[in-house]
């Protein structure tokens, strides 16, 4: 566990949330994630736990609902289009507080789409497509080494704020494969005793439902859950910082786009332009302040995504209302390569330092 | 140190497994790496190809326009990455199965007969070692021991195959004179 692996992001998160003590795998297979649940069907097999390849999307998040209120880790797995089909369970999981751990692995949309690795994704995962007042955590790993250290997180948020916690990643990152170490799982456990289902012996019975015909109570109900939102915003933003301390450019990118980014960065900087990364970790809640604070000082802030411009909103809703920004961005398929954004940034920015390419 | 690798071919050449055993032997020797395989829905037949980095930083780049090292072990590989080899870099091809012709000036072209070597040698499965061999004497020359430190980890107790996959990939390594 704590050697150098080789891993698929996909399996890399299929090992860590094995490592963290997920016991309930509900999922229906879809490219490009299979893995995920090709790689747990045979270990939690030999481990005992309950892998269930479901019948559809929407049984496999039900059935994770309904295991959720036992206490269990849960996890369900899938991809942009078969995503769509949870929403309605992400809204219940939410009112219903079950901490429900969902991990999408984009691939190319709009529909159907196509297997091509997109970031399409970015509004379904944090505007959320459910109905009603609620929020998801969705955090963004760029390396295989995140996509571990991300599913641990992604656990336990869900398990400290009962709530329904996505991990998203490209297809590009799912498959692509890089030395990473499982390590142990660094967040303490969290007891649920309070609130699971377990058999009402020597205790009052409970119930765990959505369906609140009081309306002063339902107002309460979603306050509550409001303020939790506000705590999840105040306490677990994550972003990194590239060279951004004295960059008077930065650009703003997520997940494997921000590694493109980066050699963009280093690009400038090696003919002495002061370029920085802005890279958000935690895609909700978003690190508005942060950048907000970085903005005051920039001429200008590059977003950069594989979509045609959805982080680009919270990038617009964080910063100073005079800061310029330019959106640099491509649908789906091959990803947006160094050499074709420095040539769009000369562009933008009005120099030709491509040419030394 | 930076450098990329595409190993290209058909399925059931082993051409995911090359490209794992060499992301493996740079793993072994405490590089960066990235391994990023491509495949039809065909199990055996279709076109394969992945994209190996090495450096001794972090890797942003994991997709690269042009490619310092080619492997080509059918002839629709190399009709299709010769244009992605970098210039002045290398392409290694499988005369077995292509023919010779040099489209470009501006980079090495190796020609070796990899499927017919591997035939000699006994099993055809080692074409890809043989191509590994060739790949380490023109870039990188990874110790032996790592090598065969990472053949014994990826086949597991499978000695005769770990052995014939050596020998394979010393052929290739002593096939190309240096310079």
């Amino acid at each position: 566990m704590n050697e150098k692996e080789l891993l698929k992001g996909n399996i890399a998160i299929a090992k860590a949330a094995l490592n963290c003590g997920c016991s309930c795998y509900f999922g229906y297979p879809i490219t490009p994630q299979t893995e995920i649940g090709e790689y747990l069907s045979e270990e939690m097999q030999e481990k005992k736990l309950a892998f269930v390849c479901a019948e559809s999307e929407i049984a496999a998040i039900n059935m994770a609902l309904g295991a959720a209120t036992s206490g269990a880790k849960v996890m369900t797995t899938s991809s942009s289009c078969a995503v769509s089909l949870m929403q309605e369970s992400l809204s219940y999981a939410t009112s219903d507080e079950l901490p429900i751990v969902l991990v999408n692995v984009m691939r190319a949309g709009p529909g159907q789409g196509y297997i091509y690795p997109s970031q399409g994704d970015y509004n379904q995962a944090t505007i959320g497509g459910g109905n009603g007042d609620y929020k998801t955590i969705v955090l963004a790993p760029s390396t295989v080494q995140e996509c571990i250290d991300m599913t641990y997180r992604v656990f336990y948020l869900s398990q400290k704020y009962k709530t329904p916690a996505i991990l998203l990643l490209d297809g590009l990152l799912g498959q692509m494969a890089e030395p990473a170490i499982v390590g142990v799982n660094p967040y303490p456990e969290i007891d649920n005793s309070s609130w699971v289902l377990d058999g009402a012996k020597n205790r009052p019975s409970r119930k765990i439902h959505s369906l609140e015909p009081d309306q002063t109570k339902l107002n309460q109900h979603i306050f509550k859950l409001h303020q939790k939102f506000m705590q999840i915003e105040q306490n677990e933003i994550d972003y990194e910082e590239f060279m951004c301390d004295d960059a008077e450019y930065i650009i703003t990118a997520f997940g494997s786009m921000a590694r493109s980014a980066k050699t963009v960065c280093e690009f400038y900087r090696s003919h002495g332009v002061k370029f920085g990364v802005f890279r958000p970790k935690t895609l909700y809640p978003f690190p508005a302040k942060r950048l907000a604070e970085l903005s005051q000082k920039v001429k200008l802030i590059i977003d950069i995504e594989m979509n045609l411009g959805q982080m680009l909103r919270d990038v617009r809703l964080a910063v100073l209302q005079n800061t310029q920004i330019s959106f640099i961005g491509k649908p789906v398929g091959d990803w947006l390569k160094p050499n074709e954004i420095i040539k769009t940034i000369d562009n933008i920015i009005g120099e030709k330092y491509a040419t030394s390419l | 140190m930076n450098k990329s690798f595409l190993i290209s071919g058909s399925g059931g050449q082993g051409v995911l497994s090359i490209g794992t055993i060499l992301a493996n032997i740079f793993m072994l020797n405490n590089l960066n790496t990235t391994y990023c395989s491509s495949y039809g829905a065909e199990m055996r037949g279709g076109a394969v190809n992945c994209e190996i980095n090495v450096s001794d930083r972090e890797i942003f780049n994991f997709q690269n326009e042009k490619i310092d090292c080619v492997v080509a072990l059918n002839q629709t590989s190399f009709d299709k990455f010769i244009s992605k080899v970098k210039e002045n870099g290398t392409i290694i091809v499988n005369s077995s199965l292509t023919k010779i012709k040099k489209t470009r000036q501006d980079i090495k072209y190796i020609f070796a007969p990899l499927t017919q070597e591997a035939i000699k040698l006994g099993n055809i499965k080692v074409t890809n070692s043989i191509a590994l061999g060739i790949l380490s004497k023109l870039t990188l020359n990874f110790p032996i021991e790592i090598v065969k430190k990472t053949y014994e980890k990826i086949l597991k107790n499978k000695t005769e195959l770990i052995q014939k996959n050596l020998e394979a990939y010393l052929l290739g390594f002593n096939y190309v004179q240096e310079g």
